[in-house]
């Protein structure tokens, strides 16, 4: 795996197609292929293999002529070389069987980049569920996806597939008192992770409401536009709450959004087979669906990603907020915490009797909504 | 291998048997094949620009498809109000009505799957809930119990009627010993299919007018009077269309099986009106909504003001022996059974689940053409389904179809 | 009976398989806070990287230990003392010399609780001082803060005001009081949102 990564980091996909279209096409060698493991064998998969071999050969005759200026993809490369005799024999057998034409790749005349292109999406169509993904498996489809983008869009992404810390439990808690309504957190939501734009698609919503009245979620205004913190009245934010016992998990008929060790709910994008029954199950407004094909402007793209988090969603699939996954894992705090100029939002880890979050639902009086249906939200809300 | 062969030969007779017919015939299947493509043009749009072409939306975000699915598993379950005295208590009068009862089973369920299929967001990645290659959630979703019982149902109600078939084909009687288990298993599993997909709703904390003890009883009830109000239906036009013989006192069986369940229906629905307005919380918002609109919206008006006028006056007319056995008065209540449950458990159970939503917010849904050509085109896929289905069994039943070899080997395999 | 049969075996068995509190060991989300924060160990994340080229400096208030931004070196032509060579009083009565500080507007409290010397020294510009005197370092202008906010500044050491430097992992860095609140105005400014959501107008029309 470290090695799959530092390999990758050499990043000559722009300059030199070939070197690296074996390489992160399908995790290198064909013992580290992670979505090779997953699935049960396919016809599709032994020509993908075999083809990349020959793709593979290809660039080492190229490579032998040029001559050899990287060493260690060289040595990389000469692995995979040990067992292409195996990777023929593949060849010869699912030609004879005639299932050939499964693929563009399988034209000799498109392009070496089509093929790639091809053979990347073909085992990113059939690849297995992240959660049950070993961890070579997972560092394989990051890798894939990077490639992807870079064929694609000829820009470089930087994805991680960092996963739940021991001793974390990631809590959220909100000051009603200090919400001034300004939606500088709902921005840079949409910034940090990449929504759609032309639906205007956004995790966060803040409610308006009116002083003396209590919470009356059906009469405060959610998409307000006006001077604020408008006369008399108070703003409340809500989002996912990343519930403790997540009825949206418990329906999901696939198990493509689960509840991670750190308590982060979050969605595998490509599992996802777009029921939209979680959103049904879900009592807090949590969950988004992309009801056509999310689009963000090139120049705008967050580019630094995290699998379960930001990283560019299709058409059809579910997504939500994920305590900005990329950033909290690493440290950070979500975006919406950073952007908040009133400091009513505060994130830290449940488990670390010294953090901010701990004081504050320790020291003042906190509540939750809709407690009663038992799901355990990881978000509080509190005022001064 | 004589099975094999009779089996062959029976597929290749049925399939000359459904692609001729009368004028009337090839006009009806024309006439559902141009639906079906209009539909399939409008499901290309659909996956092309994605679900955005629909109606639907964060806050509604089932529509027309889940509606209709929702209606079909009650009519594919009804099939079972016929089979179980037939196959079971050896009622005569319903041979001839159960295998139409369960071709009916079987296109609804076809109808089923596809509206499910419609709904999705990624049937490209359908697979992912085949067992065994793709994760299953099993005990835990209520949508992964719908798929393996539904598909299960699917699998029986093949199953049964083609052995019968198959053996009348043969011009053999069909074994009891063979196929009373299956019916046995089939009317449990009929409930069953119900009530997981009433629990489908019935299970979500979040939608307090699905979280509700009475829906799934109430799917039951509102199903055996609409499937069977279905099946008078085609039965009498079964009998109009074909020398296939169905007997008055069938009909009136059925019947009287509409009129009990539609009476029961009612009972309940006054029961759940009393219940979201007698004490009204803010739980009930979604009836309130559903019978008089909030804050202005009144888009489902009209049509749950159609279908309760509609299901009483059905209900009423029915409970009059007089009234039900005049067969007129019959296939009007039917048809109207049908379309206020259609409406009520359609479009009324599902939409004002979704209004207003979890914060109160109030987004209206309306259908888009694409949404309703798609629906159309499924609805004309089960028509297709059946009439083929049907045409297939009353050919068989009548003896037009016959295994034409040597029926000696009738002792061999006996 | 057949009905009655599976309609209960259908319940046994979700009862059975689908038992919806299957972490079983708490009770509620506050007990296993509390539990399972008993062996707390370090998960090792750190956000010192994101606090960036800020300075800081560690103050213990009560049990709270943690980093707040230097003050000293982000204030123009500190010290104070280069211009304020003198007594305020004699400064100001100088004939020819310039004015300085002319934009700085009061709107804290009102001119009975407050003026400039709440909380400036005239005879001692380089720092600040307490209502009783005492001298204030600028590096720790909350102290002055806490002599009327008191509940504020309590919430700020605990967390639950302010805002973190770089991010929830240790260190733990927050912002000071002055970083968002203009000590001489301190209210904060009302302002249009930031964004407009159109697409939600057309679904609720």
């Amino acid at each position: 795996m470290g090695d799959k990564k530092k390999w990758f980091q050499l990043d000559l996909g722009l300059n030199k197609k070939q070197p690296n279209a074996g390489t992160c096409g399908c995790g290198k060698t064909s013992g580290g292929c992670g979505s090779h493991a997953a699935e049960p064998p396919k016809t599709g998969h032994a020509i993908s293999s075999a083809e990349f071999d020959a793709a593979v050969e290809q660039e080492l005759t190229q490579e032998t002529m040029v001559g050899q200026t990287r060493k260690d993809g060289f040595q990389q490369v000469f692995d995979v070389k040990m067992d292409r005799r195996s990777a023929f024999r593949k060849l010869t057998a699912s030609l004879l069987v005639g299932a050939g034409a499964v693929h563009t790749s399988c034209s000799v005349t498109a392009g070496e980049e089509t093929k790639e292109k091809a053979q990347l999406d073909w085992e990113e169509q059939f690849k297995g569920n992240y959660k049950l993904m070993t961890e070579e498996e997972k560092q394989a489809t990051v890798d894939r996806l990077v490639r992807s983008y870079q064929l694609r869009k000829k820009e470089n992404i930087k994805m991680t597939a960092t996963d739940a810390s021991k001793d974390v439990l990631f809590g959220y808690a909100f000051n009603i008192s200090k919400c001034q309504g300004y939606m500088d957190c709902v921005s840079a939501c949409v910034k940090e992770n990449n929504q759609d734009r032309n639906s205007e698609m956004q995790y966060i919503r803040i409610h308006e409401m009116k002083d003396g009245e209590g919470f009356k979620f059906n009469e405060a205004d959610d998409n307000y536009y006006h001077e604020v913190p408008a006369e008399g009245h108070f703003y409340m934010g809500t989002q996912c709450f990343h519930c403790d016992n997540p009825p949206c998990v418990e329906v999901c008929p696939v198990e493509a959004t689960w509840r991670e060790e750190d308590g982060l709910v979050v969605i595998d994008y490509d599992w996802c087979i777009g029921c939209r029954y979680c959103m049904a199950a879900c009592p807090y407004d949590g969950r988004r669906f992309n009801w056509s094909k999310p689009e963000v402007p090139e120049e705008e793209v967050n580019k630094n990603q995290h699998y379960l988090g930001n990283r560019l969603r299709k058409k059809g699939v579910m997504e939500k907020c994920t305590f900005c996954v990329q950033r909290s894992r690493s440290g950070k705090d979500p975006a919406c915490v950073e952007a908040c100029p009133t400091g009513a939002r505060i994130f830290g880890n449940l488990l670390d009797p010294d953090s901010t979050i701990r004081w504050v639902l320790e020291n003042k009086q906190v509540f939750r909504l809709k407690e009663d249906l038992g799901t355990e939200p990881k978000f509080w809300y509190f005022m001064d | 291998m004589e099975t094999v062969r009779a089996f062959r030969s029976m597929v290749k007779d049925s399939l000359g048997y459904i692609t001729h017919g009368s004028k009337t015939y090839h006009i009806w299947m024309i006439f559902l094949t141009v639906i079906m493509l209009i539909g399939m043009y409008c499901y290309s749009i659909q996956l092309d620009e994605g679900l955005s072409v629909t109606g639907m939306n964060d806050r509604v975000s089932w529509g027309l498809y889940i509606s209709n699915f929702t209606f079909l598993v009650g009519v594919a379950a009804a099939a079972v109000m016929l089979v179980m005295p037939t196959y079971v208590l050896k009622d005569i009068d319903f041979k001839q009505a159960v295998l139409i009862g369960e071709g009916l089973a079987v296109a609804a369920l076809v109808m089923c799957l596809a509206f499910v299929v419609a709904d999705m967001g990624g049937p490209s990645v359908l697979w992912h809930m085949i067992p065994g290659i793709g994760v299953f959630n099993f005990p835990n979703s209520m949508l992964a119990w719908d798929v393996i019982v539904l598909n299960g149902y699917l699998f029986i109600n093949i199953t049964i009627p083609l052995y019968i078939l198959f053996r009348h084909y043969q011009g053999k009687e069909a074994k009891s010993k063979i196929y009373v288990p299956g019916s046995i298993l089939s009317v449990l599993w009929a409930v069953g299919i119900h009530l997981v997909t009433a629990f489908l709703y019935e299970g979500l904390q979040a939608r307090p007018f699905w979280n509700n003890a009475l829906l799934g009883p109430r799917f039951l009830a509102s199903a055996f009077a609409a499937g069977p109000a279905l099946i008078i239906l085609v039965l009498a036009a079964i009998r109009k269309f074909s020398e296939f013989k169905i007997e008055n006192k069938t009909i009136s069986k059925i019947a009287m099986i509409v009129t009990v369940a539609a009476q029961i229906n009612l009972i309940m629905l006054v029961s759940e009106l009393f219940k979201e307005f007698y004490a009204p919380t803010h739980h009930s918002e979604s009836a309130y909504y559903l019978f008089f609109g909030l804050e202005g919206k009144t888009a489902l008006l009209p049509w749950i003001w159609t279908a309760i006028p509609l299901n009483i006056l059905a209900t009423v007319l029915l409970t009059f022996h007089k009234l039900r056995n005049n067969f007129k008065v019959l296939y009007f209540c039917c048809f109207i059974l049908f379309v206020a449950i259609w409406i009520e458990k359609g479009f009324g159970l599902i939409v004002p689940g979704f209004i207003p939503g979890p914060y109160g917010k109030i987004a209206e849904y309306t259908p888009t053409w694409i949404e309703i050509w798609v629906t159309l085109g499924i609805w004309a896929m089960g028509a297709f389904v059946f009439t083929m289905l049907a045409k297939t069994s009353i050919g068989i039943e009548l003896g037009k179809l016959r295994y034409k070899k040597k029926k000696v080997l009738e002792s061999e395999t006996a | 009976m057949k009905t009655f049969g599976i309609v209960c075996s259908l319940i046994m068995l979700c009862g059975l398989f689908s038992c919806k509190h299957k972490e079983g060991e708490y009770h509620s989300l506050k007990e296993k806070i509390e539990e399972e924060s008993k062996h707390y160990a370090d998960p090792g994340i750190s956000s010192e990287a994101y606090i960036g080229d800020i300075n800081t400096i560690e103050i213990t208030e009560g049990e709270h230990t943690f980093l707040i931004p230097e003050r000293k070196s982000q204030i123009k032509s500190f010290a104070c003392t280069e211009c304020h060579s003198k007594p305020l009083e004699q400064m100001q009565n100088e004939p020819g010399e310039q004015k300085a500080h002319w934009d700085i507007k009061m709107n804290h409290a009102n001119a009975n609780a407050m003026n400039c010397a709440t909380c400036h020294n005239g005879n001692d510009m380089d720092n600040l001082h307490s209502l009783t005197g005492n001298t204030i370092d600028f590096n720790q202008s909350y102290q002055l803060c806490a002599q009327c906010h008191n509940n504020q500044v309590e919430d700020w050491k605990g967390g639950a005001h302010g805002k973190n430097i770089g991010g929830w992992a240790k260190p733990r860095a927050a912002f000071t009081c002055v970083n968002c609140h203009n000590p001489h105005e301190p209210q904060i400014a009302s302002k249009w949102p930031a964004r407009f959501n159109t697409e939600k107008v057309k679904e609720r029309k």
